[in-house]
């Protein structure tokens, strides 16, 4: 029988298979039923409802891999990571709007493409920006500077300045059609569900791949132990800089991605609070890519469970509706204390539990 | 030159009640090691609890009482539920609790109370400044200040004469002497609990007074982290000094820097300058440096 682990007295024979992703043909069905349904399944049997609920799910955990990367496998706590969301965000946006692109660019829609990357280099450098502190400070002290990179950037840069060059007060507004790859326009939730699982897919296929390279390997042992790492020669600074890059970087494509779903743009769309609500998604996910994948999935269910609640409820309680806000803030603020008090190690410690029940099954000893 | 010292009595007087904020702050920190994002949503709720029973037409001395009181029981009652099970853990786990009970409590605020600014009508303090000598001082400002410093001499005198003032200075100092001398460490955690909302209420009560109630009183609360950087997060007189500087800083670029970057300077500074203060003096002018070793 084939199993998810090679049987008894099988090995391997060289470290790239040592190192492999889908070590055993179930594991490859597995992956491969897996991209099958959120490529053809969901497009196909899902609502347009659904759909614009799975694309915030695509973006929440877009974000939450940079925090993920950050906090997850570097210990560079952040509470800033909308601030770097919202330069990629603005960099693609301002790009689109105001950047002379030669004519045969805008006809082979290749805007918005370059676009992406140059908003995810710029991010990234910004975020390099911030992290600077971290060659002298950590712990509660990076905390406070990334707060401090937020307010900086977000409620000062972009809200006083930068969306004063918007034309209409605050906001860019992105007129329909604008948004375009190659020949497709961006305007349906469907189309956006594609470019979303796309970058999706493609964000982890990077960063999974960069995790088992020696710089991945640099930042775990940062993580767990800075001074031990630097006397083993790693160069703590350049990695972490590096790794603040790399989270900037992913963070700007969540941003320039997010633009395609937007109608207007304005800094009310990365509050602090949406910082820690990242934070609070890998807290809730627990460790590795697939903890942020969860854990983003988890929240914007739980958020849409509770609307569904709300409807009913509101009859007999309008209050409840009108200020839902205030109810999700306290839902989330109780799911995270519940999963830290509780269940510290989040849902991918579970789902690994569950796995290995079924794959032990029925000797789990 | 009048204006100069004009701004910068002002940041002395809002600085005081940074100052008390803070105060709760590091003895949090320093009584249990937990470092408090929800230090804002204290404030907060200490605001809207002084501002429904004034409105109610309680007086407002009596007003601070029961928000003193009721700080006390919350306190005690967040300590219990939500950080008593958490005492040991990483410094992550703990710190995103407190920011979890800031969104639980700011989402309870705005659900009891609404986001529609309050004033304290009628008004406690008159509307007309007082001169001293060329000084002319806001007398809300001016008796704010002077509420925060007798509350900030109240709870020092606490814990240098009172036999539990002295045994959270006890535990504090050194925790696991202080248990082998008999003091409880949870009661001690409790009371810190306590007192800093109690701090925090009364300080968010007096950012009321000054520019009404309302949700962003929250983040003027948020401005106890640059001021208990500045100051070293575990010094008492750093909290002060802190709280005061950041006070005065802050009130000198809302009236110099506002010129060169119009907007919302006022409020960005404090953490502006925190960011380049880290990275020059990353434990603040009293606090413990910590020497790392493998």
């Amino acid at each position: 029988m084939t199993k998810v682990w090679l049987p008894c007295g099988y090995y391997h024979e060289n470290y790239a298979k040592d190192q492999g992703w889908w070590q055993t043909p179930v594991i490859k069905g597995k992956m491969i039923l897996l991209l099958l349904i959120v490529f053809v399944g969901f497009p196909l049997f899902l609502d347009e409802y659904w759909i614009g609920v799975a694309n915030m799910i695509g973006y929440t955990a877009l974000g939450a891999l940079g925090v993920q990367l950050l906090i997850g496998y570097a210990g560079l706590i952040t509470l800033g990571h909308a601030a770097f969301i919202a330069v990629g965000a603005y960099t693609s946006t301002i790009l689109i709007l105001k950047f002379p692109w030669p004519e045969f660019l805008i006809s082979w829609g290749l805007a918005y493409p370059i676009s992406i990357i140059i908003a995810a280099i710029v991010a990234g450098l910004w975020s390099v920006l911030f992290g600077l502190p971290s060659a002298r400070v950590k712990g509660f002290y990076l905390i406070l500077t990334t707060m401090a990179a937020q307010f900086i950037t977000v409620d000062f840069i972009l809200t006083q300045y930068v969306s004063r060059i918007g034309g209409r007060g605050q906001a860019f507004s992105l007129p329909p059609g604008t948004i375009k790859i190659g020949p497709w326009v961006i305007d349906t939730d469907l189309k956006v569900y594609f470019l979303m699982i796309i970058v999706l897919t493609l964000t982890v296929m990077i960063m999974a791949n960069l995790l088992r390279t020696r710089v991945g390997r640099a930042w775990v042992a940062i993580r767990d132990n800075d001074i031990a790492a630097e006397t083993l020669g790693i160069n703590i600074i350049w990695y972490k800089l590096l790794n603040f890059f790399v989270a900037g970087f992913i963070a700007g494509i969540a941003g320039a991605f997010w633009v395609a779903n937007l109608a207007a743009l304005s800094p009310e769309h990365f509050p602090w609070f949406w910082s820690l609500w990242l934070v609070g998604v890998i807290l809730i996910g627990g460790a590795g890519i697939d903890g942020a994948i969860f854990g983003s999935i988890f929240m914007v269910m739980v958020i849409e469970i509770l609307q569904m609640l709300a409807m009913p409820a509101s009859e007999i309680f309008p209050k409840i509706l009108i200020d839902f806000a205030f109810l999700k803030d306290m839902a989330f603020g109780l799911a995270i204390c519940a999963f830290l008090i509780y269940e510290p190690r989040g849902l991918s410690y579970r789902w690994w539990q569950a796995k290995n029940y079924f794959n032990l099954w029925p000797f789990s000893y | 030159m009048e204006l100069f010292l004009m701004t910068f009595t002002t940041g002395i007087m809002v600085g005081g009640i940074y100052a008390l904020v803070a105060l709760g702050w590091v003895l949090i920190y320093k009584c249990s090691g937990v470092l408090n994002l929800a230090m804002g949503e204290l404030t907060l709720i200490g605001a809207y609890v002084t501002i429904y029973f004034y409105l109610m037409g309680v007086p407002f001395i009596l007003c601070i009482l029961f928000t003193l009181i009721i700080g006390i029981m919350l306190g005690i009652l967040v300590e219990r539920i939500f950080l008593d099970k958490l005492i040991g853990e990483p410094i992550l786990a703990v710190i995103m609790v407190t920011v979890g009970l800031s969104f639980f409590l700011k989402g309870l605020v705005g659900f009891v109370w609404g986001t529609d600014t309050r004033v304290f009508t009628p008004a406690i303090f008159s509307l007309k400044p007082f001169t001293i000598g060329f000084l002319k001082i806001s007398t809300v400002y001016f008796w704010s200040f002077v509420l925060a410093i007798v509350l900030f001499l109240v709870f020092v005198a606490f814990f240098k004469y009172t036999r539990w003032g002295l045994s959270m200075q006890a535990t504090a100092d050194d925790e696991t002497a202080a248990l082998s001398l008999g003091v409880s460490a949870r009661f001690v955690y409790a009371a810190s609990w306590a007192i800093a909302f109690m701090a925090a209420g009364v300080g968010g009560a007096l950012l009321g007074n000054i520019n009404g109630v309302n949700i962003t009183i929250g983040f003027l609360g948020l401005l106890v982290l640059p001021a208990v950087v500045l100051g070293g997060l575990n010094s008492i007189p750093g909290a002060i000094v802190g709280g005061l500087l950041i006070g005065v800083l802050q009130n000198l670029a809302g009236t110099y820097l506002d010129v060169y970057f119009p907007g919302g300077v006022k409020e960005i500074f404090p953490f502006a300058f925190m960011a380049v203060f880290l990275l020059f003096m990353p434990y603040g002018l009293w606090g413990w440096i910590k020497i790392e070793r493998m």
